[in-house]
C-alpha cells in the first residue's frame, strides 16, 4: 500500500495548511486565553467547506473522503488543535453518523444544513455511571404513542450549547441497558433540552463541552437514527471513526511540538555547545518524531479504510491507543528538551502540553480500545 | 509505609490537619488566578513550617530530615505550587546551612523566624543546567561587593525577604569564580522583573531579578571566595529529596482522585472497574511507595552525615519521574472528568511537570549518577556508602 498523497490530497493539505497558519495561527493564543468559542473561524471554515468535508456533493458536500479530511485535521491541530476538535465532533460524531445510518429522508432533511455549517453537530454519549445506560443519570427513552420520550444526562458533550443539532443515544428499555442503546436526531431547539455551565479544561480552550439535560424531550419515531436498538454499533462505528481524526491531531500537535523542540535545542547553548549536540537531548527529539512518523502512517491506513467503505473499528483502536502513549510521552519529552523554556505559558508548547492528553482521552477511556484489539486477537471469548 | 515513630506520625496528621485546611480549600483557586497566597505564609510561620529547616538554637523549628519530608509531602498533596514556596524556603536555609558562618545564620534565619520566606538565585538565561555559566558579577570595591547582572525562574524571587544569590567574582577562574552571597531585599538595586506565566505551580511565585549596582558587604559572602558553586552543589544535594516528597505527595494525590472516582462511580462494589484499571491503579501504589522509601533512604543518609549525593539524584529523578508517570495515567483512567477544571487532576499533570525540571533537570541528575557510577573507586567513600545501603 502506498500512501504517496493524491494531487486532490495534496491541495487539500496545502489549502488547510495555509487557512491554519494564515487565520488560525492569528486567533489561537487569544482563544486558549478566553476558552471563547470561535464563531468566526468555524464560519470561515464553513465558507470554505470544512465542515462538510466528508458528505456527500447532493447534500452540498464536498466528498473529499476521509483520508482528505484527516489530512486536513492534522494540518489544523498544528495550529489550534481546539479547532480541530470542534469540526471532529461535528463530522466525525454527528455528521458521519447520519450520513451512515440515516435515512433518505433524514438526510435530506439534516445533512444540507451541517455541510453548509448552518448547524453544528455535536454526538451525546457519555454518561456518569459506569457504562452507558447503568448510571442513575442514564438517558431513558420510553416509548409512547408516535414516538419517545427521552429523559436523563448526557456528560461531557463536546459543542454542547453551540451546536444545532445533538444526535442522543438513549435506552429504549432500562433493564437492557446498552442493548437497547438507540440513537436519535434531536435538533437543539427542541423544547426540555438543557444545556448544563460550560465545563473548565485542561486545554482545547474554545471547544466547548458541557452536560446536556433531557427533561420530557418528546421526539417521533422519524427522529430514530439506524433504527431501533441500533445504537450500540452506531456508537461503536462512530466512534472509531472520530478516534482516527483523534489520533490525526495526536500527531498534528506532536508533529509541532517536536519542530519547536528541535529550533529550541539548536538555538540553546549550555556547556559551550547546543544542547541539539548532546544525545540525550537527540534521544529525546528522535524518540518523539519516530513515534510520531509511525503514528501518521497508522492514521493513513485507518483513514483509507474509512474511505474505502472496509472494517476500521480495529485499526482505529490501535492509532487511539498507540497516539494516547506516544503523543503524551513525546509533549513530557519534549517540554524536558526545553526545560524552564517549555514550562512557560508564554510559549507555544505549554498549551500543546494541554492539549495533548485532551485529543486522546475525550471521547472515553483507555481500556476500551485494549479491549477491542485483544478481542480481535483472541476472538469472542467469554 | 515507612515505620514512623509515634512522634513522626503526630506531625504527619498536623500536617496534614493543616492542608487539608489552609490549602486544598484555596488551591484551585489560586492556580486559575496564577496568585501567590500571601496569607498562607501567616499560617505556615504560626505552625512553624516555613522555619522547619532553620536550627532551634536560632529560633526555627529544628525539624530533622524525615520531618520535613513528612511536611513537604503532605503540602505536594495539597498544592505543589503552595510546596515549591515552602520547599524553595528550606533550599536557602540549606546553602546558610552549608556555609554560613553564625553571624551570617542570625542574619539570613531572623526574617524567616518572623515569618518570611527566602529565595535562592543560581539560574540565569544563560545558565541553566550549565549553573556555571552564570555571568551576574560581584566586584570587590573597598569591604563591600557591588554585585550587577539577571537572575531568572527564580522562586518567591518577588516575596522574599532574603536571597541567596551566586555571582562572579573572578571571570578568569571558570566555575572557581563564582561565589555566594546574602542578600537582603531591602538593598538598593535590587529589582524584582518580569513574573513568569507558568503551565503549572501557578500559585508560586517565580520572576526575574535584577541586580543593579547592589552593594552587600563582605561579611554577606558566604565561605570564601570562590566557593560558590561547591556550595551551590552541596545545597542542591539536600534539596533534591525534598523536591523527591513534594512529588511523592502530588501522586499519591492524583491515585487518591482515581479511588475516589472509582468508589463513587462503582457504588458499593457490586460492579468492579475492569482488571485494565485496576492494575493501572495497583502499579501507582507500587510506585509511590518505592518513591517514598527512596526519599526518606537519602534523608536517612543525609542525617546519618553519610555521603547521599547520588541517593539524592536517584529520589528526586524516580519521584519526579513517578509523579509524571502517576498523574498522566490518572488522567487517562479519568477521561473527560479528569480533564476538565471539576477535577484536580489536570492540574497535578501540570504541576508535576516541574519536578522533572527544577533543582537540576532529570538529565543533569542522571549524568551526576552515571558519573559516580564511572568513577575510579575512592576506598574511604565506598565504605561509607556501604555501611549507607
Amino acid at each position: 500500500m502506498s500512501y504517496e498523497l493524491s494531487e486532490e490530497q495534496q491541495l487539500i493539505q496545502q489549502n488547510a495548511r495555509e487557512f491554519a497558519q494564515d487565520y488560525l495561527g492569528s486567533i489561537t493564543v487569544q482563544l486558549d486565553k478566553s476558552d471563547e468559542y470561535p464563531a468566526e473561524a468555524i464560519q470561515r471554515m464553513a465558507e470554505l467547506g470544512f465542515l462538510g468535508f466528508c458528505l456527500p456533493e447532493e447534500f452540498g458536500g464536498a466528498a473529499v473522503g476521509y483520508f482528505g479530511y484527516v489530512l486536513a485535521v492534522e494540518e489544523l491541530s498544528r495550529v489550534s488543535a481546539a479547532v480541530a476538535s470542534i469540526l471532529i465532533e461535528h463530522a466525525s460524531l454527528a455528521a458521519y453518523a447520519i450520513n451512515r445510518w440515516g435515512s433518505a429522508t433524514q438526510k435530506q432533511e439534516y445533512l444540507p444544513a451541517l455541510a453548509r455549517g448552518e448547524k453544528l453537530g455535536a454526538f451525546a454519549l457519555n454518561e456518569s455511571g459506569p457504562a452507558v445506560g447503568i448510571g442513575p443519570d442514564a438517558v431513558i427513552a420510553t416509548a409512547q404513542s408516535g414516538g419517545y420520550v427521552l429523559n436523563g444526562r448526557k456528560s461531557y458533550v463536546g459543542n454542547a450549547g453551540v451546536a444545532g443539532l445533538y444526535v442522543i443515544l438513549g435506552c429504549t428499555d432500562k433493564a437492557a441497558g446498552a442493548k437497547s442503546l438507540t440513537a436519535f436526531i434531536v435538533p437543539a431547539n427542541m423544547p426540555g433540552i438543557k444545556v448544563g455551565p460550560k465545563k473548565g479544561k485542561m486545554g482545547l480552550h474554545g471547544y466547548p463541552s458541557a452536560d446536556v439535560v433531557l427533561e420530557n424531550v418528546v421526539v417521533s419515531e422519524s427522529q430514530v437514527l439506524g433504527g431501533v436498538n441500533a445504537g450500540q454499533a452506531i456508537a461503536a462505528e462512530t466512534m472509531a471513526a472520530a478516534a482516527i481524526a483523534q489520533a490525526a491531531q495526536a500527531v498534528g500537535i506532536t508533529q509541532k511540538a517536536v519542530e519547536h523542540g528541535a529550533d529550541y535545542a539548536k538555538q540553546r547553548v549550555q556547556f559551550g555547545r547546543p544542547i541539539a549536540s548532546f544525545q540525550a537531548v537527540q534521544s529525546m527529539l528522535a524518540e518523539a518524531a519516530v513515534n510520531c512518523h509511525v503514528a501518521r502512517l497508522a492514521v493513513y491506513n485507518a483513514a483509507s479504510l474509512v474511505e474505502q467503505g472496509k472494517s476500521f473499528e480495529v485499526e482505529a483502536a490501535i492509532v487511539k491507543l498507540f497516539t494516547a502513549r506516544f503523543g503524551q510521552k513525546a509533549l513530557v519529552d519534549i517540554v524536558q528538551v526545553e526545560a524552564g523554556n517549555g514550562y512557560s505559558e508564554e510559549v507555544d508548547l505549554a498549551r500543546l502540553y494541554r492539549e495533548i492528553s485532551g485529543v486522546t482521552i475525550l471521547e472515553g477511556p483507555m481500556e476500551f480500545p485494549e479491549k477491542l484489539i485483544a478481542s480481535n486477537i483472541v476472538g469472542g471469548v467469554k | 509505609m515507612h515505620l514512623l515513630t509515634p512522634t513522626y506520625r503526630k506531625l504527619q496528621q498536623s500536617a496534614q490537619q493543616f492542608v487539608a485546611r489552609h490549602i486544598i480549600p484555596v488551591a484551585a483557586e489560586y492556580d486559575r488566578k496564577a496568585e501567590f497566597h500571601e496569607f498562607i505564609l501567616e499560617e505556615a510561620a504560626k505552625a512553624g513550617y516555613l522555619s522547619m529547616a532553620i536550627p532551634k538554637e536560632y529560633g526555627g523549628a529544628g525539624y530533622d530530615s524525615v520531618s520535613q519530608a513528612i511536611v513537604l509531602e503532605a503540602w505536594g498533596y495539597g498544592c505543589a505550587g503552595f510546596g515549591t514556596t515552602l520547599a524553595a524556603t528550606c533550599l536557602s536555609v540549606d546553602s546558610l546551612l552549608v556555609a554560613g558562618t553564625d553571624e551570617q545564620k542570625k542574619l539570613f534565619f531572623d526574617p524567616l523566624v518572623k515569618g518570611g520566606i527566602a529565595a535562592f538565585a543560581l539560574t540565569e538565561p544563560g545558565a541553566g543546567s550549565d549553573a556555571g555559566a552564570g555571568t551576574s558579577t560581584a566586584i570587590k570595591a573597598g569591604s563591600e561587593y557591588v554585585l550587577n547582572g539577571t537572575k531568572c525562574f527564580i522562586s518567591n524571587g518577588g516575596y522574599a525577604k532574603v536571597y541567596v544569590l551566586y555571582a562572579v567574582t573572578d571571570p578568569s577562574k571558570g566555575l572557581k569564580g563564582i561565589s555566594a552571597f546574602i542578600v537582603e531585599r531591602s538593598r538598593p538595586g535590587v529589582v524584582i522583573g518580569a513574573v513568569e506565566h507558568k503551565l503549572g505551580i501557578r500559585s508560586s511565585n517565580t520572576v526575574e531579578l535584577l541586580l543593579n549596582d547592589v552593594k552587600v558587604p563582605e561579611s554577606n559572602l558566604l565561605g570564601k571566595e570562590g566557593d560558590g558553586m561547591k556550595i551551590a552543589m552541596k545545597t542542591l544535594d539536600m534539596a533534591r529529596p525534598p523536591a523527591g516528597a513534594l512529588a511523592v505527595g502530588v501522586a499519591q494525590r492524583a491515585l487518591d482522585e482515581c479511588i475516589k472516582f472509582y468508589r463513587t462511580k462503582y457504588g458499593s462494589g457490586k460492579i468492579q472497574p475492569g482488571q485494565a484499571a485496576q492494575f493501572r491503579l495497583a502499579d501507582m501504589e507500587i510506585q509511590i511507595q518505592a518513591a517514598r522509601q527512596l526519599v526518606l533512604h537519602a534523608f536517612a543518609l543525609r542525617d546519618s552525615g553519610l555521603p547521599f549525593s547520588k541517593e539524592s539524584a536517584i529520589a528526586k529523578t524516580f519521584c519526579s519521574d513517578v509523579a509524571m508517570c502517576v498523574t498522566t495515567d490518572a488522567l487517562n483512567l479519568l477521561g473527560s472528568y479528569g480533564y476538565s477544571g471539576d477535577c484536580v487532576v489536570e492540574k497535578l499533570v501540570r504541576d508535576a511537570k516541574i519536578l522533572q525540571i527544577y533543582e537540576g533537570t532529570n538529565q543533569i541528575q542522571r549524568l551526576v549518577i552515571a558519573r559516580q557510577l564511572l568513577a575510579e573507586p575512592d576506598p574511604a567513600k565506598s565504605q561509607a556508602q556501604k555501611a549507607g545501603k
